[in-house]
């Protein structure tokens, strides 16, 4: 089976703060992503925007809430609530993260890393692929930051995460941040976890920045992508080719000017870096 | 461990406020370069705090400015425990928290609890689904014969609610930054309805909370004028109190289907904003 990359190009992430812009002017980007439990309720002005951005734009929704991993079974309320947005917005892509975040009907709202065997990739797989024939569409699962690793996996996550996809035949999100954060939180080589992940998988890239908080590095959201996530975006790019690629801010976002101009320079970074490819293939 | 054993330990230790025993936690989660097991668990208790804090700060922005910082943490942290997340959307955290504050108020402000009911309705109200307002023209056509029994209902977005304290003027000292005032002992009645996207609310009269309630079930127009019975003037109250919701678009218009198009121009009624 096959994965199908879209080639949306660059976007960002359309937060609450940019709002009366993205009302009034077109988009400055190519693509946009929404949380998509933020916008679920059936009406208001997040859903209006979100009905206006979508007629010029590609939207790409991207969940916090699935618990892809969670061992108790998928939410029909969650499902259906996301199959009806899906089919409101008819989004380029559908995305959430490997993880779990819900306990007996409860949600943590927090994206816990599983522990990677054989037994959760089965329980996982089976999940994706339940999830995909509800929906109608392929997904994309991202990495996520991690603060923690378990005794019992018996394998990487980036080895869970290729499986998984061969698998349950779903794509994967790569967040270069949380590889970057991870990487340095547990002790691992991100460049293992870039070698170990498979390039025709990988639909999208995310990119963020984080804090430093001293014994570990936290995944906030709420700075420009620090250098060395840029050093690592690069060696992404050389792996994977052009994915489509989003900056995230979330929290102490600053005027849209400025996110815009981030994006911008993943952009600049990405034709630096494949345009001698582009230029061999056109010659 | 199995998998569900992992996830029945890591959220007790995240969510419990307890110190998980200590045996169980390295048995299960591995020390990292700079952290041991336990502070792993740590950062995900933290953030799991942090993150529902935050969003009922964002829900209830002036009680939080009412309580402070601090105390607004204090007092969410105490319900995070009590009513944990059901809902997959993290904005829908606050719903139980005006009955949370009903049921332990705070013996020098009790008002409080109706603060958050407001903030909670306006919550709701700027999410609410749009349903189709009744047309003002439309409803000025309908024959006098059928209007007694035409059936009332209000739109999605409409929120009457009835409070112990007059909570509107504690809201509206708190967002032009006034100091709070007295709490306020007084029954009201306040509706909160969204115009575009924008939030409104504002006190009407009892009577008027009674007519909106009996609209809101379903009520006949006759239902909901024979609610201002007892005032000096019932006819004229009521005909002021239902123009008033016609050019707020309070009332939905699935009702008035059948006489749109008999609508002729009559004269506009008053808004309640202006």
């Amino acid at each position: 089976m096959a994965f199908q990359r879209l080639g949306l190009g660059h976007g960002i992430g359309l937060r609450t703060k940019h709002f009366g812009q993205f009302e009034s002017q077109p988009s400055p980007v190519e693509w946009v992503e929404v949380v998509t439990e933020n916008f679920m309720a059936q009406g208001g002005r997040p859903i209006a925007l979100l009905e206006k951005v979508r007629r010029d734009t590609p939207v790409v929704l991207h969940g916090v809430s699935l618990s892809i991993g969670s061992i108790e079974p998928l939410s029909t309320r969650y499902l259906d609530d996301l199959a009806r947005l899906v089919d409101r917005i008819q989004p380029a892509m559908v995305t959430d993260h490997l993880c779990w975040g819900t306990w007996c009907g409860r949600y943590l709202h927090d994206l816990l890393p599983l522990p990677y065997t054989e037994e959760s990739l089965v329980h996982v797989t089976a999940r994706v692929e339940a999830v995909q024939e509800r929906l109608g569409c392929q997904v994309l699962l991202e990495n996520p930051s991690a603060y923690m690793a378990y005794r019992d996996s018996t394998m990487t996550e980036w080895e869970f995460l290729a499986e998984l996809s061969r698998r349950a035949d779903c794509g994967i999100l790569l967040d270069v941040n949380n590889v970057y954060v991870s990487a340095h939180n547990l002790g691992f080589d991100p460049i293992d976890y870039l070698d170990g992940i498979p390039a025709d998988r990988v639909g999208q890239f995310h990119l963020a920045g984080h804090s430093n908080k001293g014994k570990f590095l936290l995944d906030t959201h709420d700075a420009p992508v620090p250098e060395p996530v840029w050093c690592l975006y690069r060696e992404a790019l050389r792996r994977f080719g052009h994915v489509a690629t989003l900056v995230e801010w979330d929290d102490r976002i600053p005027p849209l000017a400025e996110v815009v101009a981030e994006s911008r320079r993943a952009e600049a970074i990405e034709a630096e870096e494949l345009g001698p490819v582009l230029r061999r293939l056109a010659s | 461990m199995t998998l569900a054993e992992t996830q029945a330990l890591v959220h007790q230790a995240i969510t419990s406020g307890t110190e998980p025993a200590r045996g169980r936690i390295e048995g299960c989660i591995a020390d990292t370069p700079t952290l041991s097991s336990h502070e792993c668990v740590e950062v995900y208790a933290n953030m799991y705090l942090w993150r529902l804090v935050d969003a009922l700060r964002e829900t209830f922005p002036n009680l939080s400015k009412h309580l402070g910082d601090g105390a607004f943490a204090g007092l969410a942290e105490d319900y995070v425990r009590r009513h944990p997340s059901e809902h997959h959307d993290i904005g829908q955290m606050g719903k139980l928290l005006p009955a949370f504050l009903r049921e332990y108020p705070d013996p020098e402000r009790p008002d409080l609890a109706d603060l958050a009911e407001l903030e909670w309705a306006r919550n709701e109200v700027f999410f609410a689904p749009d349903g189709p307002a009744m047309d003002e023209q439309v409803f000025n056509s309908i024959p006098a014969a059928k209007l007694a029994s035409l059936r009332l209902q209000l739109v999605p977005s409409v929120r009457v609610l009835r409070l112990a304290h007059d909570a509107t003027d504690l809201w509206r000292r708190l967002e032009n930054g006034e100091p709070p005032g007295p709490s306020m002992n007084a029954r009201a009645t306040a509706v909160v309805w969204r115009r575009d996207f924008q939030v409104f609310h504002c006190n009407v009269s009892l009577r008027e909370g009674e007519a909106l309630r009996a609209a809101r079930a379903g009520g006949t127009l006759g239902e909901v004028c024979a609610c201002f019975e007892g005032s000096p003037e019932p006819a004229s109250e009521a005909f002021t109190a239902i123009s008033s919701w016609l050019v707020e678009r309070w009332l939905e218009g699935s009702g008035d289907a059948e006489f749109r198009s008999e609508a002729s121009t009559l004269g506009a009624a008053p808004a309640r904003l202006s």
